[in-house]
């Protein structure tokens, strides 16, 4: 397991982590995503995706178990992000969410990322 | 007949306050233990705490004078419990008829059809999501109106009705 540099500050209210790891590229988000880290959530989103194109991996996993709560904006940049994944004609990977079922919000936001792109995404519930 | 009945107040709040987006996440907390206290379901404590942070985010965000404010009313009524959400900003009145062609254009089809339409059509978007609206009326499955006063006051409503919460045997 790698740990890759994210192009964000660690801040308080939003906290994130990527790193490569044996399956694939595994991305963290803990903490709120909200009006003040919409443009830290683009951002890594964006590093999420050139590093898996640059590795050539086949699935990305998004880990949000510990992320309570979660914006129009930051969904949005979620949208943009699978849909850039959907366009590609070489290299597409998948995305497995992982989700925490106590978090209520999660199970109606993601399973509308799941619509939007069933044959790429998957929503695992984790511990 | 059927019976007529007079609403039961279960609880309201009002909240004021100025341009500071940290304030909506610390509300979106406050609002959520109101919610839980007063509808005793966290499955609609989540949507309309969901609802409530969509709404006041945006109030603030399009707010001229950076004030916004937000009034929630929960009441009860044969079986049925109304949570209204009322958030006021003083805008422009070209955002009041953009929400009010956004929520035309909603009603007019599936909730969560008209969702996925504007996730794929706003894929690309870079100036905001737009998609607080219409996440409000699929996720957390909430009616909206808006109307703008005269002074330049808009204000954005969401209503949203759930089971009468059942109070256990032998519970204060």
């Amino acid at each position: 397991m790698s740990e890759i540099a994210l192009p964000v500050q660690q801040a308080a209210e939003l906290r994130a982590q990527l790193t490569r790891e044996d399956s694939g590229l595994v991305a963290k988000l803990s903490g709120t995503a909200d009006l003040r880290v919409t443009d830290s959530v683009e951002a890594i989103l964006t590093r999420v995706h050139q590093k898996a194109l640059e590795l050539g991996i086949p699935e990305v996993q998004m880990d949000l178990r510990e992320l309570e709560f979660m914006n129009s904006s930051c969904f949005k940049s979620f949208v943009s992000w699978i849909s850039d994944v959907s366009d590609l004609t070489a290299g597409q990977y998948r995305i497995r969410f992982l989700s925490n079922p106590s978090i209520l919000w999660q199970r109606r936001s993601l399973h509308a990322l799941s619509c939007f792109a069933a044959e790429l995404v998957t929503i695992e519930a984790g511990n | 007949m059927p019976e007529q009945r007079a609403a039961q107040d279960l609880g309201f709040c009002e909240l004021s306050f100025e341009r500071k987006p940290e304030l909506v996440s610390i509300v979106r907390r406050f609002v959520s233990d109101f919610y839980d206290r007063t509808l005793c379901d966290p499955d609609a404590t989540s949507r309309v705490a969901l609802a409530t942070h969509e709404l006041l985010e945006n109030a603030v965000k399009y707010s001229r004078d950076g004030r916004a404010k937000v009034r929630i009313e929960v009441s009860g009524r044969g079986g049925r419990v109304r949570v209204r959400i009322r958030t006021k900003n003083r805008g422009r009145p070209e955002d009041a008829a953009h929400i009010q062609r956004t929520i035309d254009e909603m009603m007019s089809m599936d909730a969560n059809v008209y969702y996925l339409s504007l996730m794929r059509k706003n894929a690309s978007r870079t100036d905001g999501s737009g998609l607080g609206l219409a996440r409000i009326h699929a996720e957390a499955e909430m009616d909206m109106s808006v109307a703008c006063g005269k002074n330049g006051t808009i204000t954005v409503s969401a209503e949203t009705e759930v089971a009468m919460p059942q109070r256990k045997e032998g519970a204060a």
